[in-house]
């Protein structure tokens, strides 16, 4: 499958390997990253993924394999440095001082004088919408904003590539959702590459266009996420169930209209209002995707409401139980 | 493509001006600034200014008893202003690089162009900024306690530059631990009990201190050697020249810090001080290094002492011990308790042969018949006399403190060397100076107690202004009042 890249190759890793003594933390970690796109990076704990960001980031050095950030490469760590921004999942902030003097104090540190540091400040506190904030302490500040002023200190050096180590922890669901539209605002507009490691299979799958997943220090899949799908999940033959949701007062009136259909040999309740539908022939189980057609317009004839509608293996979270053995985040 | 390659090239650009030239002194202002606004260093000082004022206040009250003088006052208080000063740099030292890890706050600053050479050294300036203001605290103390005698300006001039040599040694090992150091805690306990093993030493009686190994670690620990040297300048009228051997363990210190610092610890600096698996390699390198270094300072000690002590090693003719002649160039005196007596004595050698190295030794005898304890009354009671040529004479001058009311006889005397294990010498004494002890007549020091009460609080208030100008300005910097939500 074919897809359109919306930039040039901004960060390519050629076969990183990491290895404490005889242990082997990352191993030969290959793929490329374009402007203007996110990257998600996902794996079980202990997978490799802060050692891939902190290798990527000069942090620490691969035992093998190079990696090149806009054309450098990787034996040039503080040129690479002054290309990347990174928000790394622990992130400290001083408390005494200001959003604007802390932004402030980095820009000095890449270069800025004062006065124009603090203009720079004020800039990138209003793009990540705390300028009204930027007066107040830090430790004022909720997990949000620490957050958003976390990635304006990323962004301090127009940064080629950014990298967010679990930006969305903690943060309420409006909050990470705010978050996940800035930083595609940020790749968008800055036409910078971004790599977004998370927890959550949703963020990533809602917010990134390619996907790196690792699994026990091995690239398991990597690529745009709907190849890695398409190619990860699990093959039509074996998808033979759906899952729906509807209004609990319509579960029974749903289940009966689908008991009815020839397709169908079960339906059970998983939680309150979804439902399991297992597709079947008469020689055995059916791809879910040839009935599905026909199990949706039963539903909207029997005026049942559909709240949601999934084949059962096809999402992310299908692709990565799959590919890491049911590695646990 | 020319905007990308533009923003690239400024990024470039100032990075490269970030690591050359100004990144150590954003790191100093940013740490300075978090530093005394941040309260931590004022919050030092206060109990810097409390402590050092405690003492001195327990030194003024037991001189009402014992009268201690203006001069041994004066390098007390200028002694715990040192110690306790220098502390304050080194705990800050010690949080400096421990407690960005410890926080989460090192990652983003290995991120940026400066070099770790610099972050140290920014680092390093802030940690000694609080020395100058506990110094300066300390002065209004000083100038009670040194009750007009001269002693003060030297003191302060020597305790100004003994103490920022030490401030920096002291605050660079903080750093130097903390940088090896992934908690705070480890890094402050290592630091704190170095800190306190060489204070420990200082505060050891003085015939612990004596002896081979006494003087050797007296030598070797910077804290020790600096206490000497201030002694026996500020008290016993020792010139600088005399005694800068004293002044070798405390420079060495600094140049080994630094050098461990910024060559050997600075580039070495990560994320993560080693690693768990090679925790004990760490720890071995840790006590290694500060292992080689306290061999260095010893080592370097040593050898300083070897060339001193030299002249008294050179095998020589000795003189009959009765061609010695020792006098006091006095024979009465009368003051005041409180009051200190000065006479000078001569050592001739009236003999035709250099005489053996003599120690002269002072005494005083209470001539009612009580006990005296020569110590309370004179900071120095002996003296080593090189030998002296034929026809040459040493003139020694002594310093008695009248303690207590009373008629004494203060004499002195001349124990020639003996040649060997089993021979002996004769001593010489000298004429007696009668000395007419009348009744104390006014406290020692005076208004010492207004001052180490003053001072905290001036400290405290200080604070208070700062808090207050920085919520002033942080509120005049505030374009809303909305209470904080989410953005």
């Amino acid at each position: 499958m074919d897809h359109v890249r919306s930039g040039s190759v901004i960060l390519r890793s050629e076969g990183l390997s990491k290895s404490y003594g005889r242990g082997l933390a990352l191993q030969d970690l290959s793929f490329e990253l374009h402007r203007g796109r996110v990257m998600g990076f996902l794996g079980p704990n202990g997978a490799g993924k802060t050692t891939s960001i902190r290798i990527l980031t000069t942090i620490m050095r691969p035992s093998s394999g190079r990696f090149e950030v806009d054309g450098i490469g990787s034996e040039h760590p503080d040129r690479i440095r002054s290309r990347i921004g990174v928000l790394p999942e622990s992130l400290g902030l001083p408390n005494q001082i200001t959003g604007v003097e802390y932004v402030t104090y980095f820009a000095q540190l890449y270069g800025w004088r004062r006065g124009a540091a603090r203009r720079r400040a004020h800039d990138l506190l209003e793009a990540v919408g705390l300028r009204s904030k930027g007066a107040k302490l830090i430790r004022t500040y909720s997990h949000g904003m620490r957050q958003r002023l976390g990635i304006a200190r990323a962004l301090v050096n127009d940064p080629v590539v950014l990298f967010l180590d679990e930006p969305v922890v903690g943060l309420d669901p409006k909050g990470q959702q705010d978050l996940l539209v800035l930083m595609r605002d940020v790749a968008v507009r800055r036409d910078a590459g971004i790599i977004l490691c998370s927890h959550s299979l949703a963020d990533v799958e809602g917010a990134c266009d390619d996907v790196v997943i690792l699994s026990a220090g091995r690239t398991v899949a990597s690529g745009p996420l709907a190849d890695v799908l398409a190619d990860t999940s699990l093959e039509a033959a074996h998808r033979t169930a759906l899952r729906l949701r509807v209004p609990n007062t319509f579960v029974r009136r749903a289940s009966e209209a689908l008991g009815s259909l020839p397709q169908v040999s079960e339906v059970s309740t998983i939680v309150d209002g979804q439902l399991r539908v297992v597709v079947a022939g008469a020689a055995g189980p059916l791809p879910a995707d040839e009935a599905a057609n026909e199990i949706l317009q039963c539903l909207i004839g029997a005026d049942v409401p559909l709240l949601g509608f999934e084949i059962e293996g096809s999402r992310l979270t299908d692709v990565f139980m799959e590919l890491t053995r049911g590695g646990s985040l | 493509m020319s905007a990308t390659s533009s923003t690239t090239e400024r990024a470039e650009a100032q990075s490269a001006r970030a690591s050359r030239w100004s990144a150590w002194r954003v790191v100093f202002r940013e740490e300075a600034v978090e530093l005394w606004v941040g309260g931590r260093a004022i919050n030092l000082l206060i109990l810097y200014s409390v402590l050092v004022g405690l003492m001195t206040f327990l030194l003024a009250t037991n001189s009402e008893l014992n009268l201690i003088p203006p001069k041994e006052m004066a390098f007390l208080t200028l002694q715990n202003a040192i110690f306790f000063g220098v502390f304050i740099g080194m705990i800050i030292g010690a949080d400096g690089i421990s407690g960005e890890r410890e926080r989460g706050t090192l990652e983003v600053l290995l991120l940026t162009p400066a070099s770790r050479r610099q972050l140290l050294l920014g680092k390093l300036l802030a940690a000694l900024t609080p020395w100058p203001a506990a110094f300066l605290i300390s002065v209004p103390t000083l100038v009670v306690v040194s009750q007009g005698n001269e002693v003060l300006g030297h003191a302060l001039w020597l305790g100004g530059v003994l103490g920022t040599v030490l401030a920096v040694a002291f605050a660079g090992f903080g750093l130097l631990v903390s940088t090896w150091s992934n908690s705070n805690k480890t890094s402050m306990f290592v630091s704190l009990a170095v800190w306190l093993l060489m204070f420990l030493l200082t505060q050891l009686p003085g015939e612990v201190q004596k002896g081979d190994f006494g003087y050797l670690v007296q030598r070797i620990n910077p804290m020790q050697a600096s206490s000497e040297f201030l002694e026996k300048v500020l008290v016993n009228n020792r010139t600088v020249a005399e005694k800068a051997p004293f002044l070798r363990s405390s420079e060495i210190a600094v140049v080994v810090v630094l050098a461990l610092l910024f060559l050997v610890a600075a580039p070495r600096l990560r994320l993560v001080a080693g690693r768990a698996h090679r925790g004990r390699a760490r720890w071995g390198s840790l006590t290694g290094v500060t292992a080689a270094c306290l061999l260095l300072v010893g080592l370097a000690a040593v050898l300083s002492g070897v060339g001193a002590g030299t002249a008294f090693g050179a095998p020589l003719r000795q003189a009959a011990a009765t061609d010695l002649a020792l006098s006091i160039e006095e024979t009465a005196v009368a003051v005041r308790a409180g009051d200190s007596v000065d006479f000078q004595s001569l050592l001739e050698n009236n003999g035709s042969e250099n005489s053996p190295p003599v120690i002269l030794a002072l005494n005083i005898i209470n001539l009612k018949g009580d006990v005296v304890d020569p110590e309370d009354w004179s900071p120095r009671r002996t003296e080593e006399v090189a030998p002296i040529a034929p026809g040459d004479g040493v003139r020694s001058s002594w310093t008695v403190d009248a303690i207590l009311k009373g008629d004494y006889m203060v004499y002195l005397v001349a124990v020639p060397q003996p040649t060997g294990a089993d021979a002996s010498s004769e001593p010489v004494a000298s004429n007696g100076l009668h000395l007419s002890v009348g009744a104390f007549t006014r406290l020692n020091p005076e208004g010492v107690l207004p001052v180490v009460i003053f001072v905290p609080v001036s400290v405290a208030v200080v604070l208070l202004l700062v808090v207050r100008l920085r919520l002033r300005k942080l509120s005049s910097d505030d374009p809303s009042d909305d209470e904080i939500v989410d953005a």
